[in-house]
C-alpha cells in the first residue's frame, strides 16, 4: 500500500513503473527522445513568435528580418564562399591569438606557480594587470598597432593570457605538497617532477583556463571586429547594420553562436577523454 | 517532559525497484513499542535497520502493513519524529543556536518560548557558550550534539537515531552514549536506537531487536532487565551481549558443533 | 606617477604576518623599473614622443582632468550605467538560475536554449540591440545587464544544485514549506557559487560598461567616452590617463567584491 506523500513538490521522488517488460528497452530511449523534444520546444516557439511578429509587422521591416530571410541570407553567404571567408578570416585571428596568448600565458602562469622567486617579482603587478579590462587596452593598441591584423590578434593575445596565466598558477598552487615530496624521495628530477606531477595535477585547472580563454578570445574578438575591421564575422554584422540589413547581423549572431558550442562541445570533449585517462592513472 | 507515544509496527514489508525487479528490503516486520521505551536495533549491513528508520520518520512512503503512532497511521514528516542521523547534517550557515532553532521553525509558540526552549536545549546537550559557534569550528562530537539538540527542541514524541556515532571516534563514543541515556532519562521520550555495535545497543536499550539481512527480518530481541547505569564490565551484561552476538555467529558451524557433540556422546557410550 | 603607484598598492598581494618587508619590496621592482625605462626613453629621445608619450605629460593630463568635475560627473555616470545594469542582470540571473535548478522540467524546456543562446558572444548582440534601442542609454543598460545575466544565472543554478539530498532530507524532516526550502535551505546553500556568479558579473558588467561605451558612441558621458575624446584628438596622454582610469575601476569593483564575498561567506571557515 503506497501513502500520499505532503512533501514540497520539489523532491518528491517519481518512480515510473514499466509496464510490460518487453517494453523495458524502450524506455531509455523514449527518455532521450522527450529530453530532445522538451529542448526543442523553446525554440520552435520563439520561432513561431518570431515569424508572427514579421506578419504581424510589429516592429518595422528593416530592423526585424523574417526568419526566412535569414535563412535564405545563410544560405546565398554559405554559396557564394563569402560566410566561409568571413568565418576563416575570424577564426585564423582567434587561433593566433590563442596560440600567442597561451603560449605567453603557460610561461607566467608557469613562472609564478614553480618559483617563488618569480612569483614575488611579477605576481603583484600581474595580479593587478590581470583585474584591467582588456577592452582598455584597446585604444593604446590601435595607436601603436593601427587597426590591422596586428591589433587584433594582439588584443587577443592579451585577453587569452590572462585566464591561462591564472588558471595555470592557481593550478599548481593547489597541488598538495604531499606529491612534491613523494617526488623527492624518489629521485624525480625536475623535468620529470613537471612532467609527472605538475602537469597532471595542474591540467583541470589549465582547463578551465583554455575554456575561460577561448571565451574572451571570441569577446575581444568581436568586439575589435565591431570597431575596426574591413573583413571578419564582425564586419559582416556591422556591414548588416549599417545597410539596414538586419538578416546579415543575424546570420553573423547565428554563426558566432554555432562557432562557439561546437568550440565549447570540442574542448569539453577534449577534456573528458584526457581526464579519463588522468583519473584511471590514479 | 514530553509526551512519549506508543509505536505500533504491523507487518511492514518493503521493496525496492531496480531496473524493474523488486529487491526485498525488509519482510514483514512487526514490533510494538512502549511508551518511554528505549529500543536498540542490531544488525550487519544491508539488514535493512536504516530503512526501517527511514520509514518510520517518513522520508520513505511506498511500504506495505501499518505504521501507528499512538493508534493514528503516520503520513510522511511529522515534528511528532524526530531523528538523528549518522552524520550531524548540521546547515553549515547557521550558528549553533540558529541551528537548534530549526526544529522549532514550524512549531506552535511563541519566540520568546522558542528561544527559551533552544536555550535549554542547548544546555541540555551540555553546549552551553557555543552558541554562536558555526560549525566548522564545532568538533565532530559537538556537531553530533546539536543535532540531538536540535531533533528534541520540539519534543517529538518518539526519536529515532541512525547509528548517530558511527562516525566518531571511541571515547567520544562512549561519552555520548552516556550523555544520550542521560538525556533520555530526562526527558522520557521513546527512543529508537539503530547500531551495528552490540555493546552500545545492550548500554543503551531496554531491549535489544536483532535483525538479519536479505530480507531484514527481526531474528530476536533481547530483553535487558538491567538497572542503569550499566556496568559494561559486569557478568550479566556480558552475558546479553553474548546472546546477542550468538545471532550472528554462523548457523552451520553452530549445527556442526552440536553434530559432533551429539556424535562424541554417542561414542562416549 | 602617483596615480599608479596608489592602483600599485591597492594591488600587492597580502602577505603573511611577521613577513619581511624585504618580499613585499621586491612586487614593486617590476613597475617600478618598467616606469624608469618609460621615462628613460622618453627623456632621451630614443621614441617617437608623439607617440611614446613621456610620463610627466601623462601625469600633467591626469592633474587637470582629475580636476576636472565633468570628470566625475562622466565617471559617476559610468559607474551608475554599470550598477543598474548590474542590478537587472543579477536579480535576473539569480531569478533565472533557481528557476532552472530547483525544476527539472524548466532546466529541460529553458535550459538547452540558454546554454547554447550563451554561447553567442556578447558583443555580437550589440548591433542588434543598437538598430532596436538605438545609441542611448537603453541600449547599453540591456546589454549590461545581459553580460551579468549569464554567469549570475550559471552560478546560481550550480549553487541550487549542490543543495545535497542530506540537507534536504533535514529540512523535510522539519516541515519546511516550499517558501521555506527555498529562502532557508536552497539559496543559502547556494550562496558560494552565487558570489563567485556576482563577483564574474561585476567584471563583465564593468567590461560591457566600457564595451558599449566605445562601441555604442553617442558623445555622451562616461569613461570610456573619454578616451573617444582623447582618440578623436590624438591626446594620447588623455588615452593613457583613460584606460589607466578604466583599469583602475575595474581593479577596485574587483576588491569590493572579494571583500563582500568574504563577508558573506564566514560561516565557510579560513579558507586554504
Amino acid at each position: 500500500m503506497s501513502v500520499v506523500s505532503t512533501d514540497p513538490l520539489i523532491f518528491r521522488q517519481s518512480t515510473v513503473e514499466v509496464p510490460w517488460p518487453a517494453v523495458r528497452w524502450l524506455w531509455p530511449v523514449a527518455g532521450h527522445l522527450s529530453r530532445v523534444g522538451a529542448a526543442l520546444l523553446l525554440p520552435a516557439a520563439l520561432l513561431a513568435l518570431w515569424q508572427l511578429a514579421v506578419a504581424q509587422r510589429w516592429l518595422p521591416e528593416q530592423i526585424f528580418p523574417a526568419p526566412a530571410l535569414v535563412w535564405q541570407s545563410l544560405v546565398e553567404l554559405w554559396q557564394s564562399g563569402e560566410l566561409q571567408s568571413h568565418l576563416q578570416i575570424s577564426a585564423t585571428r582567434v587561433g593566433w591569438g590563442l596560440l600567442a596568448g597561451t603560449a605567453s600565458g603557460l610561461l607566467l602562469g608557469f613562472g609564478m606557480g614553480l618559483s617563488r622567486t618569480v612569483h614575488a617579482y611579477v605576481f603583484p603587478s600581474f595580479d593587478v594587470a590581470s583585474q584591467f579590462p582588456v577592452l582598455g587596452w584597446i585604444p593604446i593598441l590601435i595607436i601603436f598597432a593601427g587597426i590591422d591584423e596586428a591589433l587584433k590578434i594582439a588584443a587577443i593575445s592579451i585577453a587569452v593570457v590572462v585566464p591561462v596565466a591564472v588558471n595555470a598558477q592557481k593550478g599548481i598552487a593547489n597541488i598538495p605538497r604531499a606529491w612534491f615530496e613523494v617526488a623527492r624521495v624518489y629521485g624525480f628530477t625536475r623535468l620529470q617532477i613537471v612532467r609527472r606531477v605538475v602537469l597532471p595535477a595542474a591540467a583541470p585547472s589549465l582547463f578551465n583556463g583554455v575554456r575561460q580563454a577561448v571565451m574572451q578570445a571570441w569577446l575581444t574578438l568581436v568586439f575589435v571586429e565591431l570597431l575596426a575591421s574591413s573583413e571578419g564575422i564582425g564586419y559582416l554584422m556591422v556591414w548588416g547594420r549599417q545597410l539596414a540589413q538586419l538578416d546579415l547581423v543575424v546570420v553573423g549572431m547565428l554563426v558566432i553562436g554555432v562557432v562557439g558550442v561546437a568550440l565549447d562541445v570540442a574542448l569539453r570533449s577534449l577534456e573528458s577523454r584526457l581526464q579519463r585517462w588522468r583519473i584511471s592513472a590514479f | 517532559m514530553a509526551h512519549a507515544a506508543t509505536l505500533e509496527i504491523a507487518n511492514l514489508s518493503m521493496q525496492y525497484q531496480v531496473e524493474g525487479k523488486k529487491l526485498p528490503v525488509l519482510d514483514n516486520i512487526t514490533l510494538s513499542i512502549k511508551p518511554g521505551e528505549f529500543v536498540s536495533i542490531v544488525g550487519s549491513s544491508g539488514c535493512g535497520k536504516s530503512t526501517l528508520l527511514r520509514l518510520i520518520i517518513g522520508l520513505e512512503n511506498e511500504y506495505q502493513g501499518d505504521i501507528f503512532l499512538d493508534g493514528n497511521r503516520i503520513v510522511g514528516t511529522s515534528l511528532e519524529r524526530g531523528i538523528v542521523f549518522q552524520e550531524h547534517r548540521l546547515f553549515p550557515w547557521l550558528t549553533v543556536e540558529q541551528n537548534v532553532g530549526l526544529g522549532l521553525l514550524n512549531a506552535s509558540g511563541s519566540e520568546a518560548g522558542k528561544r527559551t526552549s533552544v536555550q535549554e536545549h542547548i544546555e541540555l546537550v551540555g553546549l552551553k557558550g557555543f552558541e554562536n559557534a558555526y560549525p566548522y569550528q564545532l568538533s565532530g562530537g559537538m556537531s553530533q550534539r546539536v543535532a540531538i539538540a536540535r531533533a528534541l527542541v520540539n519534543r517529538p514524541e518518539v526519536l529515532l537515531l541512525d547509528e548517530p556515532f558511527g562516525a566518531l571516534d571511541a571515547l567520544t563514543r562512549s561519552h555520548l552514549q552516556q550523555e544520550l541515556q542521560r538525556i533520555w532519562e530526562q526527558e522520557g521520550i521513546t527512543m529508537i536506537l539503530v547500531t551495528h555495535d552490540v555493546e552500545e545497543a545492550a548500554y543503551l536499550g531496554d531491549r535489544i531487536v536483532v535483525m538479519q539481512p536479505r530480507p531484514g527480518r527481526i531474528k530476536r530481541i533481547v530483553d535487558v532487565p538491567l538497572a542503569r547505569p550499566r556496568d559494561r564490565a559486569s557478568a550479566d551484561f556480558t552475558a546479553i551481549e553474548e546472546a546477542v552476538l550468538g545471532e550472528f555467529s554462523d548457523k552451520s558451524q553452530v549445527e556442526l558443533l552440536s553434530v559432533t557433540a551429539q556424535q562424541s556422546r554417542v561414542s562416549d557410550w | 606617477m602617483s596615480k599608479l603607484t596608489d592602483i600599485q598598492q591597492d594591488g600587492l598581494p597580502n602577505s603573511p604576518s611577521g613577513a619581511l618587508s624585504k618580499i613585499q619590496w621586491r612586487g614593486w621592482v617590476l613597475p617600478l623599473a618598467l616606469l624608469v625605462l618609460w621615462w628613460l626613453v622618453t627623456a632621451q629621445g630614443w621614441v617617437n614622443t608623439r607617440l611614446i608619450v613621456p610620463p610627466a605629460n601623462v601625469l600633467k593630463v591626469a592633474v587637470t582632468t582629475l580636476s576636472d568635475p565633468l570628470f566625475y560627473q562622466g565617471v559617476l555616470f559610468s559607474v551608475g550605467r554599470d550598477l543598474s545594469g548590474f542590478f537587472f542582470g543579477s536579480l535576473a540571473g539569480v531569478l533565472l538560475g533557481t528557476l532552472l535548478g530547483v525544476s527539472r522540467l524548466a532546466d529541460r524546456l529553458i535550459g538547452p536554449t540558454f546554454h547554447t543562446v550563451r554561447q553567442i558572444s556578447l558583443f555580437a548582440w550589440l548591433p542588434l540591440l543598437s538598430s532596436w534601442l538605438g545609441y542611448g542609454e537603453l541600449s547599453k543598460l540591456v546589454f549590461i545587464s545581459l553580460s551579468t545575466l549569464y554567469p549570475v544565472a550559471l552560478g546560481t543554478f550550480e549553487g541550487v544544485r549542490s543543495v545535497t539530498k542530506a540537507h534536504a532530507e533535514v529540512a523535510r524532516v522539519f516541515r519546511f514549506s516550499r517558501m521555506q526550502m527555498l529562502s532557508r535551505l536552497i539559496l543559502p546553500a547556494a550562496t558560494p557559487q552565487i558570489a563567485t556568479g556576482l563577483t564574474l558579473g561585476l567584471v563583465y558588467a564593468w567590461v560591457a560598461t566600457i564595451g558599449s561605451e566605445f562601441l555604442l558612441a553617442n558623445w555622451g558621458n562616461g569613461l570610456g567616452n573619454i578616451v573617444i575624446k582623447g582618440r578623436a584628438a590624438f591626446n594620447i596622454e588623455l588615452i593613457i590617463f583613460g584606460m589607466l582610469a578604466i583599469g583602475g575601476v575595474g581593479v577596485f569593483f574587483n576588491r569590493i567584491a572579494v571583500r563582500i564575498e568574504s563577508r558573506a561567506l564566514r560561516w565557510r571557515g579560513p579558507r586554504v
